[in-house]
């Protein structure tokens, strides 16, 4: 009888083999965008599906109704294109399975941050031809608009949505509750504190609450660093980059939690709260300040259901010289798979969903008329894409469907076209904010914390990152 | 497919397989000792004289007890709580999750999560993704054990160490190959987003097919003969003659496919990125951050359901697949 | 016909061997060549070739051991190699000898012994999603938070849990075990049941009491069983993923970043595109030192099982 060895170890080589071939096979060639001889010049155009990013997972009902009514618009504008919605919402742990997998709407959303890297990634599409055919092409805010170019001075992610600026949001019933002027808010860090304390003692309900996970715990860190007037990380003149995550600001910062944890026991001492979760938190009534980008309330009430009446906004305390605010958004981008055809479509749809409701006074009239009906946030405040009188040109269209409490959010109104603007970081962002994330996690969870120490050692961490690339 | 075989917690081991078809453990006649007990078979280290003696009892009985009350919180505890949370108001939850339904109960919970969370459409995906994984794993291992363990063509020996070397490889391993195999197959268009993504890779299960395997081989090979005298080509033999035989043995890996698949989460998680398809294991750690307290409570009481009540019919089975292997000594 | 019994043949033409049911042993096989063959061979070869490549799916360069190396520099990578060691661990105490003492006692019950069983394997069947979302809410650290209520009847608490980076990965531990030591129960039930009759008999007759002829009689023909539950829940424990993914996502602080989340992390985890080949570097690096302790552990306790 043959040795079963021999043949063990035929069938153990074959295995090894294949694995090798489909490891050497695995160079796909890179999608060439190459040029499409029918490209839209048809006088007919084909029909198209396109996929494009609809809402979070889980907002409620009426915001879904509200987005396929603004669907069923244009598809009666562009009868040809068919559009399917994919519930959506960015987090920096599963976006990049979705890109990996091809899983990604043909028009999807990404931050301000993130476009730069992807494009040298060659990841997004190449949208400057399409882009050019946009009326108001020249009229972007520029650094909005740079943010989305790529070195080749093509456009491949352009501003749409949620230009924000991080502010202060505070449920007013528990203001007053606890004996607090809901119309007063707090103006500087101390008397942030100090309310949050205040907060707790009266009603027992956590006077403050920070991100502390998936990436958004470093991104508020970041924004109150800023607001402190420190920076994460500098650029030096030879193109290298520093990192100052020891800075004062930070330090300070990190201070103010630890006191407000365990000096106060004023903060939710939750260190898995992110982005939603914290929005849920605060819906439901489990805090009573916090500071996230200044147009999450569009999502407090399409997904978390809040009632607006309880809600008040203010500005951030700006405290220091070289204070400013952290400021980041929201671009859309397509699929770099994309044909012509798609990428024609698209434009078409970002033009219509994002843009044209802030330029056409037509569609921001429907497109709040439909938001207010669903219930959905009109009004909220957001930095211009275009620039201030263009924003202030579109809230006099939308006026009668406001249906956002404008006069509850006046410390920041007041302020947001004042305020200095600094982006996020440019370098390795994500990346630093996974840094600052276990500083947030360790001031809240570790009463005897070495704030110094802690530092120092994620500066170093960071500095590598920033050596690496 | 499970990640890591075969089930995903860290304290439970891999049931060695069951040593025959015919009934457990058959216990020779009886032999008369001190205090013959009555049951042989379930006899155990305490003897009727050992009960006899009133120390022992005492010490037997009270400690029957504890562990039977201590059993009762630990099995049934939470669970009951999940029940009451699911009725319960959620500022009532967040508050006094421990008072008995201060402000009555609401079945509203239940009613928004089978609606408005649509938990019935991911409770029919779970279905889905069980039916399928179950039939794959079914069918290769039965193919596979009777290829083995009947038909034993020449390359069967190279062919079981081929499978019996997965078990030994840490389901980690796999995770990002498999998956990018999934996404870019050898044949076809990438399986992401697809069903049979969860599907196929279920069925790559060497404990299955060793288990089967073994089972067949404890078959009376004398039935098979007279079949072949008979003229029976190897699917007759195979659908109407082994598969009947096999009922006992394809019932605990049906049962244990099932359950593994109804619990999976990492691989569905990267498999079925598109919630539409998503089963409930993936998709409730997502709703959570968008729905209050109480209507995920329910979300998770009717995730749980299923799982329990099959346990509970099914008990038998279940019990006697999951311990049967103990009796295989070292 | 007679091709379906083994040994030696001579060789034949296709024609012979399909129509000797060579054909429709191959057709019989198919589901597992191709299911295993796609699924577990090819990605294990291909695990060791993307462990030396990077790869962002698109091209891929061969890169010789810069990802182990890269993976062996990560400051994280000690964190997460000693978490483990410590879920491994705790699990080990927790989990290991109580359910052997609650088997045990289960043993000599006389009714009713199948109610216990079903009590202690319930929580196997819930499914894990289901119960950490559930234990997270009973973990949540104010003074309402269910554990530390009932705690708080005791006089005892409240506990941080998940907040505090000593207590989290224990948390998780608990968890864990509640959801799998029915499991091992059941094993050990099996086994304890399972010895033979006999052998009590004869201890009787010996004279032993009833500690004696737990330890020498019951304990020794446990030993098989015992052993291997505890390589293999090493085994399982060394590669835990969903208690710290759903519960604290390895925070906090990394006080409960395990190497599978790690090894997620790597490839699954960051926002610009994976490192495939540092992710199955690492996971190649824990499969060998799963394989170099199962080896040892087999050989150290070669002598020490029944047979």
């Amino acid at each position: 009888m043959r040795s079963p060895r021999t043949a063990t170890a035929l069938v153990l080589t074959s295995a090894l083999a294949a694995g090798l071939l489909a490891g050497c096979a695995n160079d796909d060639p890179a999608e060439d965008p190459s040029v499409d001889a029918e490209a839209g010049e048809d006088a007919e155009p084909e029909e198209i599906t396109l996929s494009v990013v609809s809402l979070i997972p889980g907002s409620e009902p009426e915001a879904f109704a509200a987005f396929d009514e603004r669907v069923a618009e244009f598809e009666e504008m562009y009868p040809y294109i068919t559009v399917e919605g994919v519930e959506y919402e960015w987090r920096a742990t599963t976006f990049a399975a979705q890109l990996a997998g091809g899983t990604l709407p043909d028009v999807y959303e990404i931050p301000l941050t993130d476009a730069k890297t992807l494009i040298q990634n060659g990841q997004l599409a190449d949208l400057d031809a399409e882009f050019a055919q946009l009326d108001y092409a020249n009229e972007f805010n520029e650094q909005l608009l740079a943010a989305g170019t790529g070195e080749d001075g093509h456009v491949y992610a352009i501003p749409a949505k949620s230009i924000y600026g991080v502010a202060l949001h505070y449920n007013r019933d528990l203001f007053e509750q606890a004996g607090l002027d809901p119309d007063d808010p707090p103006t500087t860090w101390d008397e942030v504190a100090e309310y949050a304390a205040q907060i707790k003692r009266e009603t027992g309900v956590a006077g403050f609450a920070t991100m502390a996970a998936n990436n958004t715990g470093g991104w508020q860190m970041t924004a109150a660093t800023y607001a402190r007037g420190g920076r994460v990380q500098e650029a030096n003149e030879d193109g290298t980059y520093t990192a100052t995550l020891d800075n004062d600001a930070t330090r300070a910062h990190l201070e103010f939690l630890h006191e407000l944890r365990w000096t106060d026991d004023a903060i939710l001492a939750d260190t898995t709260l992110d982005w939603g979760t914290i929005n849920q938190a605060f819906a439901a009534g489990q805090l009573a300040m916090y500071t996230s980008g200044s147009d999450v309330l569009n999502s407090l009430m399409e997904t978390n259901g809040l009632d607006p009446a309880t809600y008040g906004l203010t500005a951030m305390p700006l405290e220091g010289d070289d204070a400013g605010v952290l400021v980041g958004g929201t671009l859309a981008a397509v699929n770099v798979s994309a044909d012509d055809a798609t990428k024609d479509a698209a434009i078409k749809w970002i033009d219509f969903w994002y843009l044209s409701t802030l330029r056409d006074e037509q569609q921001a009239v429907r497109d709040s008329q439909v938001r207010n009906e669903g219930g959905q946030g009109v009004g909220t405040p957001v930095l211009p894409i275009f620039s201030r009188e263009q924003y202030e040109q579109e809230l006099e269209w939308k006026a009668d469907y406001i249906n956002v409490p404008l006069d509850q959010m006046t410390g920041y109104t007041d302020v947001m076209f004042d305020q200095p603007v600094v982006g996020e970081p440019s370098r390795q962002t994500q990346p630093f904010y996974g840094l600052l994330d276990s500083a947030v996690q360790a001031v809240l969870t570790d009463e005897g914390v070495d704030i110094d120490a802690l530092l120092a050692d994620l500066n170093e961490q960071a500095q590598a990152l920033l050596d690496s690339e | 497919m499970t990640l890591v075989r075969p089930t995903t917690s860290p304290t439970a081991a891999a049931p060695p397989d069951l040593p025959t078809a015919s009934a457990p453990v058959a216990r020779p006649g009886i032999r008369r000792g001190a205090g013959a007990p009555r049951d042989d078979e379930e006899r155990g280290a305490v003897s009727d004289a050992d009960w006899r003696r009133p120390g022992v009892r005492r010490t037997l009985r009270v400690g029957h007890a504890v562990l039977l009350l201590l059993l009762v919180v630990w099995g049934v505890g939470p669970l009951l709580l999940l029940l009451k949370f699911a009725v319960t108001p959620t500022q009532d939850i967040l508050r006094t999750p421990l008072e008995v339904f201060p402000n009555g109960t609401t079945w509203a919970n239940l009613d928004e999560a089978w609606n408005e969370l649509e938990i019935s459409r991911y409770f029919l995906n779970t279905i889905w993704v069980a039916v399928g994984a179950w039939l794959s794993q079914v069918l290769v291992a039965a193919t596979g054990g009777y290829v083995l363990s009947v038909l034993r063509p020449r390359w069967a020996k190279p062919l079981q160490w081929a499978v019996l070397a997965t078990l030994f490889v840490p389901a980690v391993v796999l995770l990002v190959p498999l998956y990018l195999t999934i996404l870019d197959p050898p044949v076809g268009p990438s399986m992401l987003n697809t069903f049979w993504g969860v599907w196929l890779p279920a069925g790559a299960s060497a404990f299955n097919v060793v288990l089967v395997a073994r089972f067949f081989d404890s078959l009376p090979r004398e039935v098979f003969e007279a079949a072949r005298v008979d003229g029976a080509g190897p699917f007759r033999l195979f659908w109407s003659i082994v598969l009947p035989m096999s009922k006992p043995i394809l019932g605990v890996v049906s049962v244990f496919a099932v359950i593994a698949a109804w619990k999976d989460f990492l691989w569905p998680l990267l498999v079925l990125p598109n919630p539409d398809l998503q089963p409930l294991s993936v998709r409730l750690p997502t709703l959570q951050t968008a729905t209050d307290m109480g209507v995920l409570m329910a979300a998770l009481a009717i995730s749980t359901v299923i799982p329990v009540v099959v346990f509970l019919l099914f008990q038998r089975l279940f019990l006697r697949g999951a311990g049967l292997g103990g009796a295989v000594k070292g | 016909m007679a091709t379906l019994v083994h040994a030696t043949r001579p060789r034949r033409s296709p024609v012979t061997w399909a129509r000797r049911g060579g054909l429709s042993t191959l057709v019989f096989a198919l589901p597992l060549l191709v299911v295993f063959g796609v699924f577990s061979w090819l990605p294990i070869g291909r695990a060791i070739v993307m462990s030396f490549q990077e790869t962002n799916l698109v091209v891929s360069e061969w890169v010789g051991l810069d990802n182990f190396r890269a993976v062996l520099d990560d400051p994280l990578l000690g964190r997460a190699v000693a978490n483990t060691a410590w879920f491994a661990l705790l699990a080990l105490i927790f989990g290991y000898p109580v359910p052997l003492v609650g088997a045990v006692l289960m043993s000599t019950v006389r009714r009713m012994r199948g109610l216990y069983s079903v009590l202690a394997y319930l929580p196997v069947v819930v499914p894990p999603v289901v119960a950490v979302l559930l234990w997270k809410f009973f973990y949540d650290p104010r003074p309402e938070g269910v554990f530390n209520q009932i705690l708080g009847w005791v006089g005892v608490g409240p506990f941080p849990w998940l907040q505090n980076q000593t207590w989290a990965m224990p948390s998780l531990v608990l968890e864990a075990t509640w959801a799998a030591a029915g499991g091992t129960v059941i094993i050990y039930l099996a086994a304890l049941t399972s010895v033979p009759a006999e052998l009590y008999d004869a201890a009787e007759v010996d004279g032993a009491s009833l500690w004696g002829k737990i330890w020498h009689v019951t304990m020794p023909h446990l030993r098989g069983v015992l052993l291997i539950t505890f390589i293999l829940q090493i085994i399982g424990t060394a590669q835990v993923f969903l208690e710290p993914y759903l519960f604290t996502g390895g925070g906090p602080n990394n006080a409960t970043v395990t190497v599978l989340l790690l090894i997620y992390r790597y490839a699954f985890g960051q926002s610009l595109g994976g490192d495939y080949g540092m992710a199955t570097a690492l996971s190649l690096m824990l499969a060998v030192l799963l394989a170099v302790l199962s080896l040892a552990y087999f050989r150290l306790t070669r002598g020490w099982s029944t047979s």
